[in-house]
């Protein structure tokens, strides 16, 4: 097995890890956490491809990934603070607004 | 100058003026216009009639557009003046102009003067299409139209719902007998290409005959004749039109628009003429209708009633004359019926207005001194139809009682002497008629009887042109006049020696008819009204008139409003129309329900949703790849 | 030994993988969300091992500080801020947890018959690459110049909405 190959099948693992556990798991907070790590996945895909290929652009990528999630995250933990003080509970069967 | 497309605009340009601007302009403008312009076109007609004459009869013919050109069909809106369409055009616009006349006087304080005026003159652009049209397409708009001018009339005082409803029989039972005309032109038309029928009656003329059956063609067109001139079995909407006001039950169900069917029969004689069954057919149906409708007339104590029924009669006897190949004659009585009849309505329409609406005979009596043109002119048009010589009755109707004894094309002995029976009965009802209705001791309501008067000039005038002619009209002999287009049948040679004897009966006939109604009805019908209870059982099956309408109410109209309302309305529409939008909204409702429970508002099912989509996706694009 | 060392790379490639998915699987299973996020913490910590190995230094050291060293310990801020420390109050699992992971199981399955293709690319040689820090410097600032300024106009973004979020919380509280 290629270094490729095995790098590849780790993203795509990261990716399904953090998309099941935003399927399965209840708490907000881990929620936001399994999204991080799909980002990660897929960031790890990224890095791979542009190494494979020996790309600049791909550099200049990775580091505007990891800027978007940065800037991504800085809102949403506060939305998820506002959220979970008018709720008052961190349970997402709770969160039921969008329904109908 | 196109005179004859001449002859049926101006009625239409009344109808125009009047149905536009008539309210505006007021009365003294509608009678002008309504009168004046089918006086003009008699005239018209005159001298059409004269240069028909100086054209050494060939007959005239004008085309006025072309109505439409499919492949290689035209249709054109033609007309064509022979002397069969000279005597109906006469006839139309004289009387018809008499009875304008006569409306001004008889409809002076109705609201809807002008609308009147409108629709008659409607009525007569109609009706000169009708008998002036060279293709039997033309001919047919002038049948419909007449029947439309018809339904209008009916029904002019619409307020009143029975009046109303009148209308609609007329117009719904004309409808059931043009699906018979209407298939005869089809056939006509697919056998020859054209529906002018000067053409037709020249291609069954021929030697070799065409390869449709005369027969069936005769007896479709038959159909249509029987609706619009109120035969068995469709003649029940005559009576009922007497709801009408009575100038138009005078001009169109006595003179005018009854005697359409006549003269569509008499117009395709070619093809009669070699359609012996059908040619029974009309013959059978006719003196059947004259009996029955005179059998009816002996009862009836409504004036008007006893008009109308005395008018199916008359058709009746018209179409005897068809039927056993007496054209000529046919035509000769609705020239003389059309006088009579219209005197006679016209005269019921003055005792009405004299009385201020009394139509009751039974209410009536003692008139003749009191109103004595309207008496007179009643009582010559009475003996005229009576067949007492030597008014215009008598000659017309002497010739259909010959030739249906005597025809070698269908005449026979019992045929005769229904007819006969008919002539007798006619004389009996109507002068019955005459004695309960002017003479004898009065039975009127004191109220009415103290309003009693003569009419205006406008009526009264009409009524004595209309006496006259039916007194001298039988003089002149039109049966000799059409011979050279429609020929007298050959007389069978064993029967031939009968002729006079035969005259000198039916002269009997009309005096004994005269003697028995004055036996029975003078002194105001003591005499009639002893016999009444032991006849009460026949008098009430002829006073409900064979209960045909109930018959037809039961086995026609029921059965109709059954299937309309419970397939047409409540499966056809309600569940199969209805049912289907409001199924197909309920589907749509239901489905968009279904769809909305995927809405959960839960973020766990929806990343669920994106998971299993992507995974379809991806599935998706390897199958394609 | 020798062999060892002669596959050290690829060994250690496989050794921080095989972590970086235990710590994954982790997050899954914890109960709290502090453990939670210290799986998560160990396997950024492994993914920017991984991009050592690659050779691609300067990112990982961008994982390490950006990823481990911001927004983790925002998370981890949070976390203290708001979770209610006794893990008997919550359940860990929706209601989706069998069919999720049923479906997540063939998704991977599907991804993985992608990955495991041979690759129609040729793989590196180790030569120089753009992922030299001094090369990825001089293309960011020439090349992608707008894409730099792009970066600092989201980053801006982000500072405005934080505010904002501020002045909400401020607006409820009274």
């Amino acid at each position: 097995m290629d270094k490729v190959t095995l790098l590849l099948s780790l993203a795509f693992a990261l990716f399904t890890i953090g998309l099941l556990g935003v399927i399965v798991r209840r708490n907000v907070l881990v929620m936001l956490m399994c999204m991080e790590l799909m980002l990660n996945g897929v960031n790890l895909s990224l890095v791979t491809f542009a190494h494979q290929m020996g790309s600049t652009v791909g550099a200049v990528l990775v580091f505007l990934v990891f800027v978007v999630a940065t800037a991504e995250i800085a809102i949403a933990i506060p939305i998820v603070l506002l959220l979970v003080r008018n709720k008052r509970t961190l349970d997402l069967a709770a969160y039921t607004e969008l329904k109908g | 100058m196109k005179l004859l497309a001449l002859i049926p605009l101006l009625p239409l340009a009344g109808f125009l003026l009047n149905g536009l601007l008539g309210r505006r302009l007021g009365n003294g403008f509608v009678s002008a216009v309504g009168c004046g312009l089918p006086v003009l076109a008699f005239l018209a007609t005159v001298k059409c009639a004269f240069d028909l004459a100086a054209g050494g009869y060939t007959p005239l013919s004008e085309t006025a557009y072309t109505w439409a050109v499919v492949g290689e069909s035209r249709f054109e809106v033609s007309f064509w003046f022979d002397r069969l369409t000279a005597a109906m055009a006469l006839i139309v616009t004289g009387v018809g102009s008499l009875i304008h006349v006569y409306s001004t006087g008889y409809m002076k304080e109705d609201p809807g003067y002008a609308r009147f005026f409108a629709y008659l003159n409607l009525f007569l652009f109609f009706m000169l299409l009708l008998v002036l049209g060279r293709s039997m397409l033309i001919l047919f708009v002038g049948w419909e139209g007449v029947g439309l001018a018809s339904y209008l009339l009916i029904g002019f005082w619409f307020d009143d719902p029975e009046k109303a409803a009148a209308g609609k029989k007329a117009f719904v039972t004309n409808r059931v007998g043009d699906a018979g005309f209407l298939l005869g032109m089809f056939v006509l038309y697919a056998t020859f290409g054209t529906l002018e029928m000067d053409r037709i009656n020249a291609a069954f003329g021929a030697a070799t005959l065409p390869a449709v059956s005369a027969s069936l063609v005769g007896i479709l067109l038959f159909v249509g004749a029987t609706g619009k001139s109120a035969q068995i079995p469709l003649h029940v909407w005559l009576p009922d039109a007497m709801a009408g006001p009575t100038p138009v039950s005078a001009l169109i169900h006595a003179a005018t628009m009854v005697t359409a069917g006549v003269y569509l029969v008499a117009r395709m004689s070619g093809i009669y003429l070699v359609a012996p069954e059908a040619s029974n057919v009309v013959a059978v149906i006719g003196v059947l209708t004259a009996f029955f409708a005179a059998t009816i007339a002996v009862v009836q104590t409504d004036i008007k009633r006893v008009l109308a029924y005395s008018t199916v009669s008359q058709l009746g006897l018209m179409f005897v004359a068809l039927g056993v190949g007496a054209y000529g004659v046919a035509i000769f009585h609705v020239y003389t019926h059309a006088f009579f009849k219209a005197c006679l309505f016209l005269g019921a329409g003055a005792v009405i207005h004299s009385l201020g609406g009394e139509q009751d005979i039974r209410k009536m009596g003692g008139l003749a001194k009191r109103i004595p043109i309207t008496f007179w002119t009643f009582a010559i048009a009475t003996a005229a139809i009576a067949g007492i010589p030597p008014l215009a009755g008598f000659f017309s109707k002497d010739e259909i009682l010959w030739f249906a004894y005597a025809s070698g094309a269908g005449g026979s002995t019992w045929l005769w002497a229904l007819a006969a029976l008919t002539a007798l009965l006619t004389a009996f009802y109507m002068f019955r008629l005459l004695w309960l209705t002017f003479l004898g001791a009065s039975r009127m309501d004191p109220q009415v009887e103290h309003h009693v008067h003569e009419s205006p000039p406008a009526m009264t005038g009409v009524l004595a042109v209309l006496a006259v002619l039916s007194a001298v009209g039988g003089f002149f002999a039109l049966p000799h006049f059409l011979e050279p287009q429609l020929a007298l049948p050959t007389v069978q040679p064993e029967r031939a020696s009968m002729q006079t004897p035969l005259v000198a009966l039916a002269i009997a006939i009309g005096f004994a008819g005269l003697a028995l109604a004055a036996w029975f009805y003078a002194r105001g019908g003591e005499r009639a009204a002893r016999l009444a209870p032991s006849l009460a059982p026949i008098q009430r099956v002829l006073a409900g008139k064979y209960y045909i309408d109930e018959l037809y109410a039961a086995v026609i109209g029921r059965p109709l409003g059954w299937v309309s309302e419970h397939v047409f309305l409540r499966l056809g529409d309600r569940v199969l129309l209805d049912g289907t939008l409001n199924g197909l909204a309920a589907l749509a409702s239901r489905t968009a329900g279904l769809f909305g429970r995927v809405q959960t508002g839960s973020l766990h099912l929806y990343a669920f949703l994106v998971l299993l989509g992507s995974l379809v996706c991806l599935a998706w694009v390897w199958r394609h790849v | 030994m020798a062999w060892l060392l002669a596959n050290l790379d690829t060994l250690l490639l496989v050794l921080f993988a095989v972590c970086a998915l235990i710590g994954a699987g982790l997050m899954l299973v914890l109960q709290q969300p502090m453990r939670v996020a210290l799986a998560l913490i160990s396997t950024m910590v492994f993914l920017g091992g991984i991009y050592g190995l690659l050779g691609v230094h300067f990112i990982a050291a961008f994982q390490v500080l950006i990823y481990v060293g911001a927004v983790m310990v925002f998370m981890v801020y949070a976390i203290m801020l708001l979770d209610p420390r006794d893990p008997g109050v919550m359940r860990r699992y929706s209601g989706l947890l069998v069919p999720g992971v049923v479906v997540a199981a063939l998704f991977l399955a599907a991804l993985g018959y992608v990955a495991w293709q041979d690759a129609p690319v040729p793989p590196n040689a180790g030569g120089p690459t753009g992922f030299g820090l001094q090369q990825f410097a001089v293309a960011f600032l020439n090349e992608y110049w707008l894409h730099f300024e792009l970066t600092s106009v989201l980053l801006v973004a982000a500072v405005v909405a934080a505010i904002a979020v501020i002045r909400v919380n401020r607006g409820e509280r009274g």
